[in-house]
């Protein structure tokens, strides 16, 4: 158990390199003077040194990796080129907190409903109520969140029209600014984690201790609960890490659209301002969340079940 | 010799009525894609003020969008950008990922440790991250200097840099089966070199593969663009894009829903389309997997 965790862990700092390094290439080889543009109109030479001096941009590469590795050690995601030297961190700062409750409350959502729906579609097998569930779950997860908003946006429309009052069409603040972005964003995971849960069941009840359960007289609800249920629960831990990679490329979309200052619609901001090192820092923080997110997950299972070996 | 499959899979195809289906709309809307814009006539940036927001009328078949501009055209264009990507993205995929995948999966060793460190890199990043991070950071030069066609591909290339990765992982994996199996080695050890069990033995293995899971990818790459071109990081405007056509008409969506859903079934259409055609070419290339 230790060994496999500490394995695990050293595979940790390649992934984090990796993402690191090609972040810091991208934005290295980005076309363009970054202090030129900065300064805008102004065309003094010492100004344009000291400038490229705070940035590190005279420096050769490998000692601006370096430093930049440096410093997202100790938290420090680098300068903004927009915002005159104001720390990366402090503009994403709050996003983060708010990308996160997103995600959070997504995820949540998924899993609360996309477990139960998985459990009836596979103890109801071969019903009309299994098929139509499973389809509507597939339809969830092969559908792009940026149809799904419209179809939301004027499902709302039409109740506004009928009763006066729906829900926001987007913003942030209020407890109501909620509920769309959430259902949106869960989607995708909670038909997919639903589909799993399902076929995870099925695989359960198969086993041959099930059958035994059975056959020694076991009341059926014992055996669903006791038998079938608590084995089914366990691998189901295991999709939350590729859920939390859906979540991400969802946040891009859904915050965008909605307006909801979290770290994905700051990283677009950047974009029109061609403010690199917050799309940079945006970038390396959400890839080092899903890495965090998939090690959780993977250390959760292996305590729940010690038999398992993950491969690493 | 491999095995003729000729007669066999076009058969195994066309008894799939779903894949049949897929084909036929997937051939019918390249031809639209292709053809339409110059067929249709309309111009798909000019701005019709008498028309703001227009349900379909004689002059707009599919009305227009919020400042005018006709949806037939725009969506025809539109089209032929999704499918124009999709072609760049599966042919970069194929271009890098079978090359790479054959030469880790047969020769192994370093080129094997080479090839998969840098798909694990490139998997680093989840989802369309890396991509978004691409686009974002040489968008605007490439438009500056480029143009149009530029952007075009940098989108391309972008969203292939996310997925020629799984390419080569299907295709090493593939050719390490085969690479063990007996008539290769027999092949080996009748004095057959590299080059010929690549052509003889491994190239028309692993063409069915190739062809079925870059159809299936279409998908992904048509939903990947809209996504990239909504965010603003795709295709540039006045340019229409899918994606860009559908966010740009939200905001209107109480006055004229037509002109959300109409590129969002379009979008659909090519989804369906390509998913039915994949699995159909999965099935009639290994019949033993079918179900």
């Amino acid at each position: 158990m230790l060994r496999l965790v500490l394995r695990r862990l050293a595979s940790l700092p390649f992934v984090i390199v990796s993402v690191t390094f090609v972040t810091f290439i991208v934005g290295y080889l980005a076309p363009g003077d970054p202090i030129l543009a900065l300064m805008g109109n102004q065309r003094d030479p010492a100004l344009y040194e000291r400038l490229r001096d705070i940035y590190g941009l005279n420096r050769p590469w490998h000692e601006q990796y370096l430093s930049y590795l440096g410093g997202l050690l100790r938290g420090d995601f680098g300068l903004s080129y927009r915002f005159a030297q104001r720390p990366v961190l402090d503009l994403i700062r709050d996003g983060i907190g708010v990308s996160f409750a997103l995600g959070l409350a997504a995820l949540t959502l998924s899993v609360a409903v996309g477990v139960p729906a998985g459990i009836f579609a596979a103890l109801r097998q071969n019903s009309a109520a299994e098929r139509g569930l499973m389809a509507l779950m597939l339809g969830l997860f092969a559908i792009p969140s940026f149809v799904l908003i419209p179809i939301l946006q004027w499902a709302n429309y039409q109740v506004y029209r009928a009763v006066g009052s729906a829900l926001p069409a987007a913003g942030w603040g209020r407890p109501e600014h909620w509920v769309m972005p959430v259902l949106v964003l869960s989607a995708a995971s909670l038909g997919y984690i639903a589909r799993l849960t399902r076929a995870n069941v099925l695989e359960v009840m198969r086993q041959d201790y099930v059958r035994t359960a059975r056959a020694k007289g076991l009341r059926e609800t014992r055996v669903r609960a006791a038998h079938i249920l608590r084995n089914a629960a366990l691998p189901i831990v295991t999709v939350i890490g590729p859920s939390v990679a859906f979540l991400v490329t969802g946040a891009f979309v859904v915050e965008t659209l909605f307006a909801i200052p979290g770290v994905g619609f700051l990283s677009i901001q950047a974009v029109g301002q061609r403010d690199y090192p917050v799309i940079q820092g945006t970038t390396v923080l959400l890839a080092l969340a899903v890495v965090a997110m998939n090690l959780v997950t993977d250390l959760l299972y292996m305590a729940l079940d010690p038999r398992i070996r993950v491969d690493v | 010799m491999s095995e003729r499959r000729g007669g066999g899979f076009w058969g195994r195809l066309a008894s799939n009525r779903l894949a049949l289906a897929g084909l036929i709309v997937l051939v019918g809307l390249a031809l639209a894609a292709t053809f339409g814009p110059g067929l249709y006539g309309q111009s798909a940036v000019r701005l019709d003020y008498a028309a703001i927001n227009s349900p379909p009328t004689a002059a707009h078949p599919l009305g227009t969008d919020s400042l005018g501009r006709d949806t037939l055209a725009r969506l025809l264009l539109g089209l032929r950008v999704s499918l124009l990507v999709a072609l760049y993205v599966e042919a970069l995929n194929i271009l890098l990922g079978v090359p790479l995948g054959l030469l880790a999966g047969y020769w192994g060793g370093a080129a094997d440790f080479l090839v998969s460190r840098l798909a694990d890199i490139l998997f680093a990043f989840p989802g369309l991250l890396l991509a978004i991070l691409v686009a974002a950071i040489f968008g605007p030069a490439v438009t500056e200097r480029f143009g149009g066609i530029g952007r075009l591909l940098l989108v391309a290339g972008a969203l292939s840099l996310v997925s020629w990765p799984l390419m080569a992982r299907l295709v090493r994996s593939q050719t390490l089966v085969i690479r063990e199996q007996e008539y290769v080695l027999a092949a080996r050890a009748a004095g057959a070199g590299g080059g010929h069990i690549l052509r003889q033995h491994l190239l028309p293995q692993i063409a069915g593969l190739v062809i079925t899971s870059s159809t299936l990818n279409v998908a992904g790459v048509v939903v990947n663009e809209a996504v990239l071109s909504l965010l603003g990081l795709g295709i540039q405007p006045p340019d229409p894009s899918i994606g860009k056509m559908i966010t740009d008409a939200i905001p209107y969506l109480e006055r004229n829903a037509l002109q959300v859903f109409l590129p969002s079934a379009a979008l659909l259409l090519i989804v369906l389309a390509v998913s039915f055609l994949g699995d159909g070419l999965r099935d009639a290339f290994d019949p033993q997997t079918r179900r």
